[in-house]
């Protein structure tokens, strides 16, 4: 699994939160109140090769655990739940001609939606990435 | 062995809500075998849905049967305009279904079975369900030759493709369906799944076309009934439970509330045609013209649904250019459909001059743009 940084520092102090992580393999990162939503290597693994991504309209209302799209991969089509509440601000456009970029670049280019967050403090429900590395393990027996 | 039987106990023994009460009947395992009595495609699939949200299967798997009057079913993320010929279609009263699972394209009547495999998001193996099928059948013909792929297709006589898969994986529950093509009607098939739509670029999901054959031309024992008792029973065996089919009516929402709803957002024109991901057209149709034929060009954006851009180039010696450019800029935000369309044109037509050879020209151009919808 490739190691990124997650912890980046920019000129006037906008800190890029730790990566968090659900039950369901989803990743959040946090800007300034905007969330990055992606999934896991685990679960980018466990879909083999994604054929297509279906994700929603920009504007679009999303509670926690909400059901917000969908991967398809030639394991089956695969639902995607948002891991906090919040409005869609951007969708990752370049998905809809390389679907592919989720398995080459889970935690990079391969990022799914943007939210802007309605409740930040629901990020304190979700795993920290070590965490998330342990619940892996612990499923996987 | 097939009993109406009342259905409530055993699913509020299963529904997520509810403890698990003592035992089912007494079998040291749990699970449950349920075949539809409505042939509607769109009840069945409402009631895939239904299950896969209110049941529990923690312990406890659930075959379902179905089969459904004759109807062409996309996957999630397909084009139904590059899959099948809609116009034939719309002719012979064949419903357009769009499932919630991937895959491709797949035509249905009474002598097709669909098989749907519930279980947890763990136990989700189409391969270990594909091998209950092959049993069954080789229980009931034990020289037929038929193997699964790596695609989770059922080949006969490494060949001939008698079922494909799909499947769907939810939040905490999965369901792995299949067809199983015993008597179908192969020459409704083969010109349904024919697109004759041309010029269209997609990322949709493309369906990959294969030869087909029925299990009944094989093997006259092999019915519809006769299959899915066996495969019943290859079930019940696996999974340790009764070899009991329990009959269930998708259209009962005391049974299953909430059914009725599903049933119509599957049914609706948003998730049918809507749901098509982003598509253009770029065709060109030909108009009689003195003693030739005039090509014009067709441009069209498709975007959930209907047409976003609208350039359809009429020459101005033949269509003068501002009822082309009116007939452009109308068809913008309608569906990409031939019904809307005819009605939009026919509002137009009145606003046109009262020119019967405008007139012809206008109902002939009408008519091919209908026929790329």
């Amino acid at each position: 699994m490739a190691r990124h940084p997650v912890r980046v520092l920019r000129p006037g102090s906008a800190v890029q939160s730790a990566r968090k992580f659900t039950e369901k393999h989803e990743w959040i990162t946090t800007e300034n109140g905007i969330g990055t939503v992606g999934i896991s290597n685990f679960a980018q693994e466990a879909l083999g090769d994604v054929v297509y991504c279906s994700l929603p309209e920009v504007g679009t209302k999303l509670k926690k655990q909400d059901e917000f799209g969908a991967l398809e991969s030639v394991k089956a089509a695969s639902e995607l739940y948002s891991p906090l509440s919040g409005d869609v601000t951007q969708v990752k456009e370049a998905l809809a001609e390389n679907p592919g970029i989720v398995n080459k670049s889970c935690y990079e280019d391969g990022w799914l939606i943007k939210m802007a967050l309605s409740d930040p403090s629901e990020l304190d429900d979700l795993m920290s990435e070590e965490a998330s590395e342990k619940y892996v393990k612990s499923i996987e027996e | 062995m097939l009993t109406p039987f009342p259905v409530k106990n055993c699913f509020r023994l299963l529904c997520h809500h509810r403890v698990p009460a003592a035992g089912f009947r007494t079998p040291a395992t749990h699970g449950l075998i349920l075949q539809s009595i409505s042939s509607d495609v769109y009840q069945n699939l409402a009631i895939e849905d239904w299950i896969h949200d209110h049941i529990s299967l923690e312990g406890k798997p659930i075959l379902f049967l179905w089969r459904n009057s004759p109807c062409v079913v996309i996957g999630r993320h397909q084009n139904p305009w590059q899959e099948c010929n809609l116009h034939l279609m719309r002719q012979g009263g064949i419903k357009l279904a769009r499932r919630r699972s991937g895959g491709g394209t797949v035509y249905h009547d009474m002598g097709n079975i669909n098989l749907t495999f519930f279980t947890t998001k763990t136990k989700y193996d189409r391969m270990e369900n594909l091998k209950i099928i092959v049993r069954a059948l080789n229980a009931v013909q034990p020289r037929l030759d038929v193997q699964p792929t790596k695609k989770f297709d059922l080949l006969l006589d490494g060949q001939f493709k008698i079922s494909g898969t799909a499947s769907k994986i939810g939040r905490v529950a999965a369901y792995h369906h299949c067809t199983l093509l015993c008597s179908t009607d192969r020459t409704a098939l083969s010109s349904l799944l024919k697109s004759p739509y041309q010029g269209i670029k997609s990322n949709a999901t493309p369906s990959i076309p294969s030869v087909v054959k029925n299990l009944l031309d094989k093997d006259p024992a092999l019915t519809c009934e006769v299959l899915m008792n066996a495969i019943a029973a290859e079930y019940a065996a696996h999974h340790q439970i009764d070899n009991h089919i329990t009959l269930i009516n998708p259209a009962d929402e005391t049974q299953f509330p909430g059914i009725r709803s599903k049933a119509k957002e599957l049914q609706s024109w948003e998730w049918t045609y809507g749901w098509t991901p982003k598509f253009s057209v770029n065709t060109t149709f030909h108009v009689p013209h003195g003693q030739a034929h005039l090509p014009i060009q067709v441009s069209i954006d498709v975007k959930k649904g209907r047409i976003e851009t609208c350039n359809i180039k009429a020459p101005d010696h033949w269509l003068p250019l501002e009822i082309g450019n009116k007939l452009n800029s109308s068809f913008i935000g309608s569906k990409f459909c031939p019904i809307e369309a005819t009605l939009l044109t026919n509002i137009l037509l009145r606003t046109c001059p009262d020119d019967q050879h405008l007139h012809s020209k206008w109902n002939i151009l009408c008519e091919k743009l209908r026929g790329i919808m």
